[in-house]
């Protein structure tokens, strides 16, 4: 399945995963999670890979970094901007964590380490990649990225600690430390789940604005047609490993072709009016 | 020196309930396969072993004694060598088919059956602290942990002083106070006064959730007494828990009856006991070793016997909890 | 933070209290009369009730109880006249057996016992986080289970069997090292460690098995969590992702219980003392058990309770110091 770019020139795919199986070995013999999975990104574009949990969705993103867990398999062709990852030796794989592909996950506060004030953090992944920058210089770009995801009061709240932070400033550090970098892509794992409904969707409208203004691909992975439908132009549906359907958002929205896409939709009612919703009642609220 | 399982306490600081909330709160699926599980282990088989064998050797003491011919309080001057200040005559300590373990150096005690006896001594002690201990901890923890509020402050203020306590040093001072009589009685409610706290913290901590639970508020809607939602409810939940700590206690339990033997505060001579023998030993270990290393072989083998067997329930209950 | 300070003294000072009644009751009520072991064989009497008058101890148990904690901030004096005995402040008490306060004796007592237990707190600290760390690294494979094997057998050698064995291997046999003896360390810091060599590992091996099993479990647990994943999607080289996101949040309560038992072993290995020949304040107690000289028991024991309270209060302010999360929750 693809999703091509309607640009000509250079080469316009991001990423393209051909082909991709990650499997484990249990007590029952081998299980595969991912099946053979087939897909592609153009630069800037914003993909949504949905599915309910277990579909391997996560683990999907988790083999793009190579940041599977111990025991985990891993087979097939992930292209990253011309370069294949998966024939990437560790330090290389390094260089491309973080500095050229962000990633955001679920829980922003088990994701933030409880010892280091949020701004130690920001700090440390940008003076890891960019050699010879002076701790005050990694300072003024953490500082600087969290006025980019609108948090108020930046040079203070730069010295507090995550616990500090509510749920939703907490992700906002998130995607201001994958920020700071200016990745080629972002990869977003359930990233509005573990928050209140009203902070979700600002969440969001900051990671379309974020894509707007950066240029960055985007990768979405949710198990929330709603939360797809805001943000991302393409969908990959995912079921048990395998995949089910693929297209634009809004063929898979009005005319979904697989019995299982229907279901998920019929999940998900009067999307135009709950989203809608969400936006005016959450308005107030992360604007504090 | 006593080194309580203070693990338990350092998690408190992220999460709110320590760790006795990774103790399975439910009695695992299937009863079978865990012993399953258990009997392919084997080194825990090992230990069980061990273990059975110290007790059928504490009940058959007497007969045991009868067969070997010397009982536990009978001096044999001819099997030691007074000449050389009571070492015993031949070697590795006497060790002779009239002695099978050898004899004590100075009176020619028979060694076999002071151990015989001294097992006796040990299991008695070991296993009704470990029954007083859980009683208490279980029945303060419940208390503490279901009626909350004022009961639970009062209950907790006093286990955190016991815990504050130096109880090895204390139990020492307070047995060397009292008078000989009924010492194994005394040693096992000094033990136990000073080891509930740890069981009754979890118990506490356990009781606290699950009182939360559903069903429990269905058996309170249907109107059932506290006594019935503790004992009916909560208890049954807390099972496993309770022979997990309980097991990974009984160690514990064996070491400071023979500690507290071996400072002289502990079982009163003659009376035998494995810390008291090895106590006895320490002039002599140079000339004689064999007479410490027949008490110290056996109290290590069982301190590690209900070492490994703790251990291996613990996994046992937490992967039941995890997989079934 | 200065409030949350003075709690935590009071609630100290309010249980070293009941640590000290408790104790004074218990040997209140049990204790031999010492009036009956001063006055020797030929007693009478009318010399029991001259000692009990000259000692306080025909007086109510809360004067005698407010007597020696008077005593405790302020010294105190035994008896009148010529034979009256000064007892300085902090006196905890004095021994007749061997005519000197209490509190002397301990304080000649304190060096070893400090020597003892630093050594063994500095030995058990390596080998047990470096044996923890090793165990975490390889969990499953065999250096983990040898490790797992060798701290199982490390908690269950009661340390007098230890003692014994290693005395009776190391210097009867293979004549490794010299018979201990009490040298000092300006006469010959060689002997003076060697000497010491024993004691340290004895005492360090039950609590490096412990220590062991502990960084094992933190390690692992740390490793799984979500901010170490974030570190490692940040890019960070792995020394770093250990050192900063694994070592830091897994060894922090490492520091609790570590003071706790230092503190603990500062009060006298009674046991590892006894058996070395060491004159530290745990053969103090045990020779004191030994002879039934009351006011040196209960001396240590309010020692040993001192150093554990004060031990748990030391680890509480690290504790507010190193983690950021109680540091500000505190504060509020």
């Amino acid at each position: 399945m693809t999703t091509t770019a309607p640009e000509t020139g250079a080469d316009p795919t991001l990423l393209r995963v051909r082909d991709l199986t990650v499997g484990f070995t249990t007590a029952q013999g081998p299980v595969d999670v991912v099946e053979n999975l087939d897909f592609d990104l153009e630069r800037g574009g914003a993909l949504g890979i949905v599915g309910e949990s277990g579909s391997g969705k996560s683990m999907t993103s988790l083999a793009i970094m190579g940041l599977l867990p111990k025991g985990a398999r891993r087979s097939g062709s992930i292209e990253f901007a011309g370069t294949e990852l998966t024939g990437l030796p560790e330090r290389g794989m390094r260089a491309v964590r973080g500095d050229r592909i962000g990633m955001i996950f679920q829980d922003p506060l088990s994701s933030l380490n409880p010892y280091y004030t949020v701004g130690t953090q920001i700090a440390e992944a940008y003076r890891s990649h960019r050699k010879g920058v002076t701790r005050r210089q990694a300072r003024t770009v953490a500082i600087e990225a969290m006025e980019r995801v609108h948090i108020r009061d930046a040079a203070r709240r730069v010295d507090h600690y995550p616990h500090q932070f509510s749920g939703g400033m907490r992700q906002r550090v998130m995607i201001a430390m994958t920020l700071s970098m200016e990745p080629e892509l972002i990869i977003a794992d359930e990233p509005t789940t573990a928050l209140d409904v009203t902070v979700q969707a600002q969440i969001l409208d900051l990671l379309a604005e974020i894509r707007a203004e950066t240029g960055a691909g985007l990768i979405l992975i949710t198990h929330d047609l709603a939360v797809v439908s805001e943000v991302t132009d393409h969908i990959v549906v995912l079921r048990d490993g395998d995949l089910v359907e693929a297209g634009p958002v809004e063929r898979i929205f009005t005319d979904p072709q697989e019995e299982y896409t229907r279901m998920l939709l019929d999940a998900v009612p009067r999307i135009d009016d709950e989203i809608g919703l969400l936006r005016t009642t959450s308005a107030a609220e992360e604007g504090r | 020196m006593t080194f309580t399982p203070t693990d338990l306490e350092v998690e408190g600081a992220a999460g709110g309930e320590t760790a006795g909330e990774s103790l399975p709160a439910s009695p695992p699926a299937s009863g079978r396969r865990l012993v399953r599980t258990f009997l392919r282990d084997r080194a825990a088989v090992a230990c069980c072993v061990y273990i059975l064998l110290v007790i059928v050797v504490a009940l058959a003491a007497p007969l045991l004694v009868k067969i070997s011919g010397w009982g536990p309080y009978e001096f044999d001057q001819s099997a030691v060598d007074p000449d050389l200040g009571g070492i015993p005559l031949g070697t590795a300590g006497g060790i002779s088919a009239e002695h099978w373990f050898g004899v004590e150096p100075g009176n020619g005690r028979d060694i076999f059956a002071r151990i015989v006896y001294g097992a006796r001594v040990s299991m008695t002690i070991a296993l009704l602290a470990t029954v007083l201990t859980s009683v208490l901890g279980v029945v303060f923890g419940l208390i503490a942990g279901y009626f909350g509020g004022r009961v639970d402050m009062i209950v907790s203020r006093v286990m955190e002083f016991l815990m504050a306590f130096p109880a090895l040093i204390f139990m020492i001072a307070v047995l060397s106070a009292l008078p000989a009589e009924n010492r194994q009685l005394l040693l096992v409610v000094v033990i136990s006064f000073f080891g509930w706290p740890y069981l009754a913290r979890i118990v506490r901590g356990q009781t606290m959730s699950i009182k939360e639970r559903e069903f429990v508020e269905s058996a309170r809607a249907s109107g059932a007494s506290s006594a019935q939602i503790i004992f009916k409810e909560i208890l049954p939940n807390l099972t496993s828990t309770i022979i997990v700590m309980t097991t990974l206690a009984v160690p514990g339990y064996v070491g400071t009856e023979a500690g507290l033997s071996f400072l002289g505060v502990g079982v009163v001579p003659p009376t035998p006991s494995w810390g008291q023998m090895i106590a006895g030993s320490v002039p002599w270990y140079a000339v004689d070793p064999a007479y410490f290393l027949f008490p110290g072989a056996c109290l290590f083998l069982l301190v590690l016997s209900f070492t490994v067997l703790g251990d291996r329930v613990k996994k046992i209950a937490e992967s039941g909890e995890g997989r079934v | 933070m200065s409030r949350f300070l003075i709690n935590r003294v009071l609630g100290m000072a309010v249980v070293l209290f009941l640590v000290c009644l408790f104790t004074f009751v218990v040997f209140f009520v049990l204790s031999p009369d010492p009036a009956v072991q001063i006055c020797g064989k030929n007693c009478t009497p009318e010399a029991i009730d001259q000692i009990r008058a000259n000692l306080g101890l025909d007086q109510p148990f809360w004067t005698q109880f407010w007597t020696f904690l008077s005593g405790l901030f302020a010294g105190r004096t035994y008896g009148t006249g010529a034979n009256a005995i000064e007892c300085a402040a902090p006196c905890l008490g004095y021994s007749f057996q061997t005519s000197q306060p209490v509190t002397d004796m301990i304080v000649q007592r304190l060096p070893v016992s400090a020597t003892v237990a630093i050594g063994a707190a500095v030995l058990w600290l390596l080998a047990g986080v470096s044996a923890g760390l090793v165990s975490a690294v390889r969990e499953g494979r065999f250096a983990d289970r040898f490790v797992t094997g060798l701290t199982l057998t490390g908690m269950s050698i009661p340390n007098y069997v230890l003692a014994l064995s290693l005395q009776f291997l190391l210097v009867v046999t293979l004549g490794w090292l010299p018979f201990p003896q009490a040298v000092p360390f300006a006469d010959d810091p060689v002997r003076w460690f060697l000497n010491f060599l024993m004691p340290w590992i004895v005492l360090a091996i039950g609590a490096a098995a412990v220590y062991t099993r502990l960084t094992r479990a933190n390690v692992i647990d740390t490793l799984q969590e979500n901010y170490v994943r974030t570190a490692r999607a940040k890019g960070l080289r792995p020394d770093l992702v250990w050192r900063r996101h694994a070592l830091r949040p897994a060894l922090t309560p490492i520091v609790t219980i570590f003071g706790m038992d230092f503190a603990n072993l500062l009060g006298g290995a009674l046991i590892t003392e006894t058996v070395f020949g060491l004159n530290g304040i745990g053969k103090l107690a045990a020779d004191s058990i030994t002879k039934n000289d009351q006011p040196v028991i209960m001396g240590v024991t309010l020692l040993a309770a001192f150093l554990v309270v004060v031990g748990n209060m030391v680890v509480d302010l690290t504790y507010t110091a190193i983690d950021p999360r109680v540091r500000v929750g505190s504060a509020k």
